[in-house]
């Protein structure tokens, strides 16, 4: 126990004393986690550019671009007038939808015929479109409700009267976890675990190839140590720094981002734990087999975003195949973001969550099994093949 | 001078070709990427969304209306349930996105015309189900709301006509465009396998200088009396040909067998992708140039690449993001490729619009490669 | 140095075979080491003498042959690695750690009570330098650090590739003092060698060419490189190949 401690206490030493380990344990994730931030800040996709083409010009055609240009959903750019600078302009992104309100709007109207409007949105982005098509809708639905009601009460019914008539059926929408809408909400807490995962994996995986690199590995397989004694030696910093990143990340997350945070602090706790120990473990297992720490950090940093796209994080887990999702579950990340949406967003208990704490625990024993297969011996290391970036040496200007 | 451009040419070839990393990463990586991003985004159009519904009346009133629902473009009805509480557990659970419940004696109240409330739950969770499950809830509401209203003026003796028309005055027409199918696919696997290729082209830049500079061999080229221009020229030819070869594929394949949207000329897309590449290449020679080592520099590199395609407004708009950012990053070339391979692949943009990405990537090429230059000099370098 | 007479055997190699990448380096080597001798492993560049001390410390995964250290199979028990102490041909302390960091840290690498990190410092006269940098170090200082890093453990065995070569003098003479103060107590040394003039530090000499080994007596090993290279007569002797 004492030599595991002391262990620790000079990998410490050694992440002080390198600048990249110790950028990559304290300093990037805040980091990332603060650009990340600011990205989403907004949390919703407001003022939208917009175009509003009145073709008919009218009292009851300036109502409908009423609804558009005031609320901070739509920012109406007054130059656009016609369908052709309309169309010119949504080419061009300087505005991402419209509406055309068509020349006969009024007539028809006062005729009491039903009438339609035109709503264009650019779809090639679908963060734009899904948007502006919600909020069109929203906003045509209010006008409707209110044309509605004015048309019953010239046709001599009583306000009161005219509710009945128009809420009979009265339909409450309730938009649960994120009433809001926020993006944030969504999104953010993958972002700062993914973080967490690439940089937890990047600092651990350096350890071993630091001491092939430095030649110093073959005092570790000269020595009496046993392997447990190295494996939670050299990962008791990472696991300390990662889980302090994690309670860091949250913390600054809630408090200046706004993400919300609710569920227990135990179970948040335990997830926490959980996911940093896993990560390390696993980062353990790749830094005792991999060739140098060029070629990690090549391979790992290439599949942060693949990790997080297809993970079912944001599109819905069940569209994806099941080949996939079973890749997916090769990560921590994925069990883990699911877990602590789970959690802190539908403040849901542990019962819900003890499959992905059941999944998390596995790959804790996973990695640490793999670890624990490291031998203390090693093969001969060969210079008669020509490779270049192999084994402990790649390109350095010291 | 050509022989020794020539020889230098070559030899890059060679040496990726023996860096088994840069191999994988090259050869396999952005293919991979592609079949990954392919398949899981195969599912291209968010319908169906899966709804439940709880008919605690069970009259022939509720009835028609769980038919209503039923009926609603869009939602899927998987489960009907008993209670409010199965509901809640079903939204819970994720099985469901969305959740009515029909109240009880709600055909009683309708019959004495008292207004009943119908509760719609949508779970805010997931954004992507979240939007597409409020316009469908909306649009499904409105029809329940005006057919209610109407069956009322009839009574009172309204024309059918006239009744529809009050209470539904206005309808929307939506037009998708540039992806009228709304197809998440062709929204966002060109970007993510773009995204891919670009860190995998910028771990290869970030070996430029590094790559010779911190090998013993250095010092033969140093004390050489060779042109150290022409060496470095042709490895950065090297490097463009084999960005420009690996990109070729992939767009081949995403427009011929996954049949992406491909709107403008193909060889407007390489040109506008070989102004990028150079602009990235330069933005990883320059870091080359400075970096200790070849991982610190690829750490350094892709500690910009990576986050470089969030920020490029690909998916989250700059225009939602603060200002300040939004114009800090636009000089990033991340940014303009990722806005522009869109303008150009799904809006076939025109030249005038797409010189200012042009302009971009060649001021910064210029600004990164004359600070390289520089750099170059300033550092010194391995000698042992 | 003395032969001592008893010839307990403390490391027994038998027909070691060892391939590096493609290449056969050793091709069934015999060796025996004698508790109290100090056995050098002559061979020019190439020939595998670190091959043949790393797979005689068991840090080396090796083909075919046998391994017994204080009798124990080493590829069964890693008990004897309590007992053995380690001195590389490349540097192989920690560079990002001062000396007193390196000894300490190897002092938990070897499970060596704390006692005796002030013994070994002592010995190699290292007080001077414990606050030093590696990379600031002269090579005979970072030789003594590694030394005293080797010693730490109070080994039986002590396995050193070119301890000495290329040091100053002053470092080189702390050096040899600790080797015989250390093969005085009874204990053993394997060690690498390149350079003739150092043969008589030496009780026997183990000859390694073309992955065999042939066993000399100092003077032997001498009056046999000699002949070498008379007959090499208009080249530049490689005494320090």
């Amino acid at each position: 126990m004492r030599t595991m401690l002391n262990i620790a206490n000079y990998e410490v030493r050694h992440i002080l004393k390198d600048r990249v380990a110790f950028a990559i344990v304290f300093l990037a994730p805040l980091f990332f986690a603060f650009l990340m931030g600011s990205v989403y800040y907004s949390a919703a996709i407001n003022d939208v550019p917009f175009a509003l083409v009145d073709l008919d010009n009218s009292l009851a055609s300036r109502e409908v671009a009423d609804y558009f240009s005031t609320g901070q959903h739509f920012k109406i750019n007054p130059e656009i007038d016609t369908c052709e600078k309309m169309e010119k302009a949504m080419r061009e992104g300087i505005i991402r939808g419209g509406i055309v309100v068509p020349e006969d709007f009024s007539k028809k109207l006062a005729r009491k015929q039903s009438t339609e409007v035109l709503v264009v949105y650019d779809a090639s982005n679908l963060l734009w479109g899904y948007n502006i098509r919600k909020f069109a809708y929203e906003g045509m639905d209010e006008f409707n409700r209110r044309y509605a009601a004015a048309y019953l009460q010239s046709m001599g019914m009583h306000p009161a009267q005219s509710d009945e008539v128009l809420n009979l059926v009265n339909c409450s929408i309730m938009t649960w976890y994120n009433p809001t809408y926020s993006y944030i909400n969504f999104l953010y807490a993958g972002v700062i675990f993914i973080i967490l995962h690439q940089l937890g994996l990047l600092g651990v995986t350096l350890t071993i190839p630091r001491e092939k690199e430095g030649n110093t590995w073959i005092h570790y397989l000269a020595s009496p140590l046993e392997r447990w004694q190295i494996i939670f030696g050299k990962s008791l910093p990472y696991i300390i720094a990662g889980f302090f990143n994690y309670a860091l990340l949250l913390w600054f997350a809630h408090h200046f981002i706004l993400l919300k945070i609710e569920g227990s602090i135990l179970l948040i706790a335990l997830l926490g734990f959980l996911y940093t120990c896993a990560i390390i473990f696993l980062g353990f297992f790749i830094s005792l087999y991999a060739e140098n720490s060029l070629q990690i950090s090549r391979y790992l940093i290439l599949l942060s975003i693949p990790i997080f796209m297809i993970s079912g994080y944001t599109w819905p887990r069940y569209r994806i195949p099941g080949i996939i999702i079973a890749i997916s579950e090769l990560t921590p990340f994925t069990w883990m973001a699911e877990a602590f949406r789970k959690v802190t967003i539908k403040n849901l208990g542990f019962p819900d969550i003890a499959y992905n704490v059941l999944g998390l625990s596995i790959m804790i024993v996973i990695g640490l099994a793999l670890s624990g297969t490291f031998r203390k011996d090693r093969e001969p290391i060969a210079e008669d093949k020509i490779r270049v970036n192999g084994g402990p040496e790649y390109p350095r200007r010291v | 001078m050509l022989r020794l451009f020539y020889a230098f040419f070559r030899r890059e070839f060679t040496y990726i070709w023996r860096d088994r990393g840069l191999r994988v990463v090259l050869l396999v990586m952005p293919l991979l990427s592609l079949l990954l991003f392919g398949l899981a985004y195969r599912a291209q159009v968010l319908t169906d969304i899966p709804t439940a519904i709880a008919d605690l009346d069970r009259s022939a009133q509720s009835r028609a209306l769980a038919s209503d629902i039923k009926q609603a473009e869009n939602l899927d009805v998987v489960a009907y349930y008993n209670s409010y509480e199965e509901i809640k557990r079903a939204i819970e659970k994720g099985e469901v996105v969305v959740g009515v419940v029909i109240p009880e004696k709600f055909g009683q109240q309708q019959e004495l015309r008292r207004p009943t409330r119908v509760a719609m739950i949508i779970d805010g969770s997931n954004m992507v189900y979240a939007i597409n499950a409020s316009v469908a809830v909306l649009q499904v509401v409105r029809t329940i709301e005006v057919k209610s209203g109407v069956k009322v003026l009839l009574a009172q003796g309204e024309h059918m006509k006239d009744a529809m028309n009050a209470l539904m005055a206005v309808n929307i027409v939506d037009e998708p465009w540039f992806n009228p199918t709304i197809n998440y696919a062709f929204f966002l696997v060109l970007g993510l396998v773009l995204n891919i290729w670009q860190q995998c082209c910028t771990l290869l830049s970030a070996m430029t200088i590094i790559g010779e500079t911190g090998t013993r061999s250095w010092v033969h080229l140093k004390s050489s009396s060779r042109s150290l221009f022409i060496i470095f020229l042709a490895k950065i030819l090297a490097h463009l040909v084999i960005f420009m070869a690996t990109v070729a594929v992939l767009y081949g394949l995403c427009f011929e067998v996954l049949h992406l949207p491909l709107r403008c000329d193909f060889g407007k897309l390489m040109l506008f992708t070989m102004g990028f590449a150079v602009a990235m290449h330069s933005l990883g020679t320059l870091v080359s140039s400075f970096s200790r080592t070849a991982a610190d520099a690829s750490r350094i590199v892709m500690a910009i690449a990576v986050p470089a395609f969030v920020l490029s407004g690909f998916s989250w708009p700059l225009e939602a993001m603060p200002q300040i950012l939004a114009q800090v990053v636009k000089w990033l070339p991340q940014t303009g490729f990722f806005q522009g391979v869109i303008f150009l692949s799904m809006k076939d943009a025109s030249w005038a619009y797409m010189s200012q990405y042009y302009f971009q990537f060649l001021l910064f090429a210029l600004v990164a490669y004359a600070l390289t230059a520089v750099i170059f000099r300033l550092v010194p370098q391995k000698t042992s | 140095m003395k032969n001592t007479g008893d010839k307990e055997v403390v490391i027994s190699i038998r027909g070691l075979v060892q391939k590096v990448g493609k290449r056969t380096v050793l091709k069934g080597v015999d060796l025996d080491l004698y508790r109290g001798e100090c056995l050098g492993v002559f061979g020019l560049r190439g020939t595998g003498k670190t091959t043949l001390l790393h797979a005689a410390l068991g840090v080396d995964r090796i083909k075919s042959g046998t391994i017994e250290i204080l009798g124990q199979n080493i590829a069964k028990n890693q008990a004897y690695k309590k007992k053995m102490g380690l001195v590389t041909q490349q540097p192989s302390l920690f560079a990002d750690l001062n000396v007193a960091e390196n000894l300490d840290l190897f002092r938990v690498i070897k499970k060596a009570p704390f006692e005796r990190l002030e013994d070994v410092i002592q010995r190699l006269q290292l007080e001077d330098y414990l606050r030093e940098t590696l990379p600031s170090l002269q090579v005979g200082v970072y030789q003594r650090v590694a030394l005293a890093c080797a010693l730490l453990n109070r080994p039986e065995i002590l396995i050193i590739d070119e301890i000495i070569r290329d040091i100053d003098l002053e470092s080189r003479s702390v050096i040899l003092q600790v080797l015989e103060a250390y093969l005085e107590e009874g204990n053993s040394c394997l060690c690498g060698f390149s350079n003739m003039e150092h043969v008589h530090y030496l009780d026997r000499v183990a000859w390694l060419d073309d992955g065999m080994v042939k066993i000399y007596s100092p003077d032997e090993a001498e009056n046999i490189w000699k002949e070498l290279n008379a007959v090499i007569p208009k080249k530049r002797g490689e005494q320090d190949a």
